[in-house]
């Protein structure tokens, strides 16, 4: 994935933590006290502090979405979504607790929900022009492509894993589900992915 | 695993990061409603004696609405025709000629002989409906599919961009057909009179209103009911955002996405409107031979944005959310109120002979740009 400009991280604060963030966990692997202070700032009204949470998180979200998804429009949708909730429950937020998990919880849920969707009946378009949109033919298509073998709920604890870094106990956590589900999820998913590559 | 996963192509990444930021800005932006000062509110109703009134209640800055109008219906200094609309977007009309897109330049472009129409959810297309067929039209008048069905009424387009349904009423049965217009299914027999509503986003979750005097909330694509409300004289069901819209003959109730009734506002209001980002709700509120605007913002602070004599039709947020265009059937005009930042007033008149039309021209929909 391309880094973001520098020039629109200029305004922002903690800009060079959105810049190395990327995809995956901010929180975690970054400041946890500038992740307050962008909460905190804005729910006080700041808006560069709000585009310092979402310049830093839209990145996995959007990635974390799409790739359960593998549809770039409910992607963004998804991602969108996510973040227009946050914004709204932004006064109830609390502080205290980490805004990455929150957000991915939404997004991956969401997308979980809409491929299963989307499963339980093709997709209903015009023809022509609500078409999915080309894939890549580089390196990048065959892992794609196998993910897209796998199911929903497979690729989506992938996902968690191993692009947004959340360890088999907190996937359990942000899921719902028993551990030992996450585990042998994650064993089906590698395996089927190790099958198609 | 991470750095393959990180480097898989996303199509329009960047272009979708920035509709995005540009959306969440905007959504936060107005999270908070602009608070003013109630010193600087002056009540400006102007009422005289025997004369028909019309009037504004407005804050200073919305003085020059107050001096736009006269003391008879309609504003005097109305342009003669829509020239252009105030902001971005298109409108979608609906007069005895048929169902008219109308673009941000002004121009009309007649769809067909269609009685209802309505936007797909991101405006590319248009659902229309005449007697006994169901259309799916590109904005520009090319026809992609039609449906034979009888007594096709009040079809609504709900979904993402890549996965829609649009349910319509057929012979007072609810129906759900896909966007491309196959597998069309009747899902509910005894639906009333009233235009259906589908929860925005992926989940076809639809809000439709029925003749035993329940509203039901349903999932369309399984049949699972997900909630009822007691509603018997339902007239109107809206769905912007988290928020769905219940107007009956003497209240207004809104719910949140759990079902929960978050504002209830008793009236005779005739019409009510969710922002776009259900950040607002207006409605037009009945008093005896005044009809008043009031936008209710989300923590229930209520605001008269426009007064005039006789009764307002529809209501319609631009995209943007900083205009509401006001229909007054008795003046053959339509107003938009800017009612975010600095108060205008736009108006056009002549609104009927505009659309070929001998009744007034019915809103259906202000969409995307």
């Amino acid at each position: 994935m391309a880094a973001p400009r520098s020039d629109e991280f200029s305004r922002v604060p903690g800009a060079s933590l959105g810049e190395e963030a990327g995809v995956g966990r901010v929180g975690a692997a970054g400041s946890r006290g500038r992740e307050r202070a962008w909460v905190r700032g804005a729910q006080a009204g700041s808006v560069s502090h709000l585009e310092a949470l979402f310049r830093a998180y839209w990145p996995g979200a959007h990635r974390a979405a799409y790739l359960v998804v593998q549809d770039a429009a409910a992607a963004e949708d998804i991602a969108q979504e996510a973040f227009l909730a946050a914004v709204r429950a932004l006064d109830r937020f609390d502080r205290r607790r980490p805004f990455g998990p929150w957000l991915h919880r939404i997004v991956v849920n969401r997308a979980i929900d809409w491929a299963r969707a989307r499963r339980l009946r093709a997709e209903a378009e015009l023809p022509g022009r609500l078409s999915a949109p080309e894939r890549s033919t580089d390196g990048e298509q065959g892992l794609e492509e196998a993910l897209s073998l796998l199911s929903p709920e497979h690729r989506a604890v992938i996902v968690l894993r191993y692009l947004l870094e959340y360890t088999p106990g907190e996937i359990a956590e942000l899921l719902e589900l028993p551990r030992g589900t996450v585990n042998s999820r994650l064993r089906r998913g590698l395996d089927g992915l190790k099958e198609q590559l | 695993m991470k750095e393959d996963l990180g480097r898989v192509e996303i199509p329009d990444e960047h272009e979708a990061r920035e509709r995005a930021w540009s959306l969440v800005r905007a959504a936060f932006a107005e999270r908070e409603p602009v608070v003013r000062p109630r010193r600087r509110w002056r009540p400006l109703l102007a009422v005289a004696a025997g004369l028909s009134l019309v009037g504004a209640a407005l804050s200073p800055a919305g003085g020059a609405v107050l001096r736009e109008v006269r003391e008879t219906i309609g504003i005097e200094r109305a342009a003669p025709a829509l020239f252009s609309l105030p902001t971005q977007g298109r409108l979608l009309v609906t007069s005895d000629a048929g169902a008219w897109v109308v673009a941000g330049d002004g121009s009309k472009r007649l769809l067909g002989r269609y009685r209802e129409a309505s936007w797909s959810p991101f405006g590319r297309f248009v659902v229309a409906a005449r007697a006994n067929e169901l259309a799916a039209l590109e904005p520009g008048g090319e026809t992609r599919w039609k449906l034979s069905r009888a007594g096709v009424r009040f079809p609504r387009w709900g979904g993402t961009r890549t996965d829609t349904r649009i349910a319509y009423l057929s012979d007072g049965r609810l129906h759900v057909v896909a966007g491309d217009g196959t597998d069309d299914r009747r899902l509910a027999r005894l639906a009333r009179p009233v235009a259906p509503a589908w929860r925005p986003g992926p989940a076809h979750v639809l809000a439709y209103s029925r003749r035993d005097g329940l509203v039901r909330v349903v999932d369309a694509d399984r049949g699972t009911v997900l909630a009822r409300d007691r509603a018997a004289d339902a007239v109107q069901l809206d769905w912007v955002a988290d928020r769905r819209l219940l107007r009956t003959p003497d209240a207004v109730r809104l719910y949140d996405d759990s079902g929960r009734r978050v504002l209830t506002r008793r009236g005779r209001f005739a019409a009510a409107a969710l922002a776009p980002r259900a950040q607002a709700l207006a409605l037009v509120h009945l008093d005896g031979a005044v009809s008043t605007v009031e936008v209710v913002s989300r923590r229930g602070r209520a605001q008269r944005v426009f007064t005039g004599t006789g009764r307002f039709g529809e209501l319609a947020w631009s995209p943007d959310g900083r205009w509401l265009l006001v229909t007054w059937p008795d003046a053959d005009q339509w107003v938009f109120v800017r009612v975010r930042g600095q108060r205008r007033i736009r108006s056009a008149s002549n609104i009927s002979a505009q659309f070929e039309s001998s009744r007034f021209p019915s809103i259906s929909g202000w969409c995307c740009p």
